[in-house]
């Protein structure tokens, strides 16, 4: 099990006006983990990994990245975000712009490299994302699942310490979700921290150094995958367990 | 596009001539109106190279003769006549509403999108946007004219930089007014393309370490702005006939001649038909430019593909 040394979730709440989405949750991870939330819908998964990018706000808990305090009112969100890259279900690539210049945007605009330096970080990461060939397509000209690489290849060009995935592949058609799980393959392999809201179990089987099962907020369970899949302690987990596989 | 899978039917052929003969006839108008205005402007900015400042270009008595020779026309020979005689006025009448309109126009733009940013972002911005758009949309555009004209005294403030651009300062006075007035309907019509961008992309923007500011900025006025397009063309076009309003102050623009002119000779029918369609070339032109800009701009692969 981690310790922490690199994101510490403890005891985080979150309420949407009287109602409470997320129960004291807690995990830890260390840099280069992966770990994986699971859950039904409507668990909190999503809300708490906008927690971490402050894209929702936890009214109470800590979140430490790196050594700093996430939900301290005195942090820069901006600068928090250009360190944690966010890939969206619905992919939300900006419409006007093509492939290298929806990835371009963040190095030009954010991080302030020169206009051909930031075309050039992004050609290297849609290169790397397997879209080379496709730079100066606009995203309604590309598939979903290509739509969601360069969403990916957005998110890295930030060359950020932490990915957060939110679904990354719920919204494509079977078919397309392969060449994204492909892509999220190699990031583990080259060592990245990720922190995954999927579905996909055997994604979540293969990579994960911990997963974490929500439901109503709460974290039920969590453990490295072997123990959680194969031996679940708790009966919730095995019935949730036992209804996605069978859908898969 | 589905005509290139198969051959286009004999029908389909027709259509398609028409379409080209009809287009053929819009463009021999347009350049013939545009001809006409722009050398009838470029003469008179000249001191009358081509002929004497306030004469027709051609002669209305050549013009007269020659329909009278021909059998159909005989009859309109001297209406036609008597349009050509004061042709020189409209044109120079039409110059103060062309300037006025895209002057206005131009200048409302950049008041309409910081109206519009802060009625959609804004917190207690918003409320101070609701409050100017409703105020200028809610009174009459014509009070609002009399209020800077006569109420303000305006054209006595204009500074010296300006006072030298038009014979008369008033036409300032017009400009200003038409640009508060069409910033709150721009205003408007931006707001509800602002609206319609999606909520993820602002989620995106912020997520890469944009501010709101940035993220409005660089991703939704470029996408919001196109959007505003077909909407925003019809400001366009009430602002180039809204215009008119601007002879109530005096200012000199196409309506305030035509009804000089038809006050002298009560020919009240004739020069308000020629005022109407040069009013209608103008809305004509501008519906089809704003066409054209919002097919130059369009997003590739969004949005249907436009019939010109």
């Amino acid at each position: 099990m981690s310790d922490g040394d690199f994101l510490g979730v403890t005891d985080v709440s979150k309420w949407y006006g009287d109602d409470q989405v997320l129960h004291d949750v807690s995990f830890e991870m260390d840099r280069g983990d992966v770990t994986v939330l699971i859950g039904p819908s409507g668990s909190g998964k999503s809300t708490m990994l906008r927690c971490v990018n402050r894209l929702a706000e936890a009214q109470e808990g800590s979140i430490r990245l790196d050594g700093e305090e996430v939900l301290s009112p005195d942090i820069d969100v901006d600068d928090l975000r250009r360190e944690v890259g966010m890939v969206f279900q619905g992919f939300n690539l900006f419409a006007h712009l093509t492939a290298r210049g929806n990835v371009a945007l963040g190095p030009r605009r954010v991080l302030g490299l020169s206009e051909s330096e930031s075309r050039e970080r992004a050609a290297a990461q849609l290169d790397r994302v397997g879209l080379a060939d496709q730079m100066d397509s606009y995203p309604a000209e590309l598939s979903g699942g290509q739509q969601q690489r360069v969403g990916i290849a957005r998110a890295l060009a930030m060359e950020p310490k932490l990915m957060l995935f939110d679904e990354p592949t719920s919204a494509l058609d079977p078919e397309l979700i392969g060449e994204v799980l492909e892509v999220m393959h190699g990031l583990v392999d080259e060592g990245m921290t990720m922190l995954v809201v999927t579905h996909e179990m055997s994604f979540a089987r293969e990579v994960a150094d911990e997963i974490v099962f929500l439901d109503e907020g709460h974290v039920v369970e969590r453990g490295p995958p072997e123990q959680l899949f194969e031996r679940p302690e708790k009966e919730r987990t095995g019935r949730f367990l036992e209804r996605i596989e069978s859908h898969d | 596009m589905a005509s290139a899978t198969r051959p286009a039917t004999v029908r389909e052929r027709v259509a398609d001539a028409d379409r080209s003969v009809g287009r053929l006839l819009l463009v021999a108008a347009g350049a013939l109106f545009w001809g006409w205005l722009v050398v009838s402007w470029v003469n008179r900015w000249l001191g009358g190279v081509l002929v004497p400042v306030g004469q027709p270009l051609v002669p209305a008595g050549a013009v007269e003769a020659t329909l009278a020779a021909l059998p159909g026309l005989a009859a309109y020979a001297s209406d036609a006549a008597f349009v050509v005689e004061l042709s020189p006025d409209l044109a120079r009448g039409t110059w103060l509403t062309v300037v006025i309109t895209a002057v206005s126009l131009v200048l409302g733009f950049f008041i309409a999108v910081p109206l519009a940013v802060a009625r959609v972002y804004g917190r207690f911005s918003s409320w101070l946007s609701l409050g100017y758009t409703e105020l200028l949309r809610g009174t009459p555009l014509l009070a609002q004219l009399f209020v800077l004209y006569y109420g303000l005294n305006l054209a006595s403030y204009v500074p010296g930089a300006l006072s030298g651009v038009f014979p008369r300062n008033v036409v300032w006075v017009a400009i200003l007014g038409f640009t508060l007035n069409g910033a709150a309907y721009q205003a408007e019509y931006i707001r509800g393309a602002l609206e319609s961008v999606e909520e993820g992309q602002i989620t995106a923007g912020r997520a890469i370490g944009l501010s709101k500011l940035e993220t409005i900025y660089y991703v939704v006025l470029p996408q919001g702005l196109r959007y505003a397009i077909p909407s925003w063309t019809n400001e366009f076009v009430y602002l180039i006939k809204y215009s008119s309003l601007a002879a109530f102050i005096t200012v000199p623009e196409l309506y305030y001649r035509a009804d000089q002119i038809a006050s002298e000779t009560f020919r009240y029918t004739l020069i308000f038909v020629v005022t109407g369609v040069t009013y209608l070339a103008l809305v004509l032109t501008a519906s089809k430019l704003m066409a054209r800009v919002e097919g130059a701009v369009a997003i590739p692969g969004l949005g249907v593909e436009r019939e010109e």
